[in-house]
């Protein structure tokens, strides 16, 4: 009876492990995965792909030595990292943060993608529901405003820094 | 190439324009991917509130 108990308290607990990934390949890791996994029968009961961690990917299973054994044959999969990690730690990774959380009204960004990469503009106006944020570009004579979405920029320059050094100076 | 959509309900990816689960409406703007295998044993699944197993979206604009 204590057996039978205790194999089943075993089975009931997965544990979290991450996986090193070639970095922008994340999801193509986790879909071989999941074929793999359906293959072999090895027990994984999900695979975590998030936005925020890039190169990155979370792996819950029982056996850590069959899912080493697994990701040698995925080109994309790397290693992965020693130990488990318990779901308190990644929980914040479940409810992604905005795009535009850490931008706001006058920062200075680059454009990181899209037609006007390489271009620096500054933030006009941010919608947080959509996630987009409207901008004019520095380097344009008639200053049209254009919306992009929120990771489509990278902050260079923000306005609560220059405010700081102005009030340094006078 | 297929555009995969999520549906801005229960996260469910998909190629349609209505969610085949809830019926939503789907989106093709989308972050964060979650495979869930075994939501009966799954932590993960748990803490989301997925029942079904398939391919989950973290967050639908």
């Amino acid at each position: 009876m204590n057996n039978t108990d205790s194999i089943q308290t075993d089975e009931e607990k997965t544990k979290i492990y991450t996986i090193k990934t070639q970095v922008g390949k994340e999801q193509n890791t986790a879909d071989m995965i999941n074929s793999r996994a359906a293959k072999s029968k090895i027990k994984i009961p999900s695979i975590l792909v998030t936005p925020e961690l890039r190169g990155y990917l979370f792996i819950e299973a029982y056996d850590k030595e069959r899912i080493k054994e697994m990701i040698k044959t995925i080109s994309y999969a790397r290693n992965i990292l020693e130990g488990d990690i318990p779901l308190e730690q990644i929980k914040h990774f479940l409810v992604p943060a905005s795009a535009v959380a850490k931008i706001s009204e006058g920062d200075v960004v680059e454009m990181v993608s899209g037609p006007f990469r390489g271009e620096t503009a500054k933030v006009t106006h941010i919608d947080d529901t959509k996630e987009e944020i409207t901008v004019e570009l520095f380097e344009s004579v008639v200053p049209i405003p254009i919306t992009v979405r929120g990771e489509q920029v990278r902050v260079i320059k923000r306005k609560e820094d220059e405010k700081k050094k102005e009030e340094k100076k006078e | 190439m297929k555009i995969i959509r999520a549906c801005k309900t229960c996260h469910y990816l998909t190629e349609k324009e209505s969610c085949p689960f809830c019926s939503s409406p789907t989106s093709k703007r989308w972050r964060g991917y979650v495979v869930i295998r075994n939501p009966e044993s799954s932590q993960v699944a748990e803490h989301m509130n997925i029942k079904k197993p398939g391919k989950y979206a973290l967050k639908v604009m």
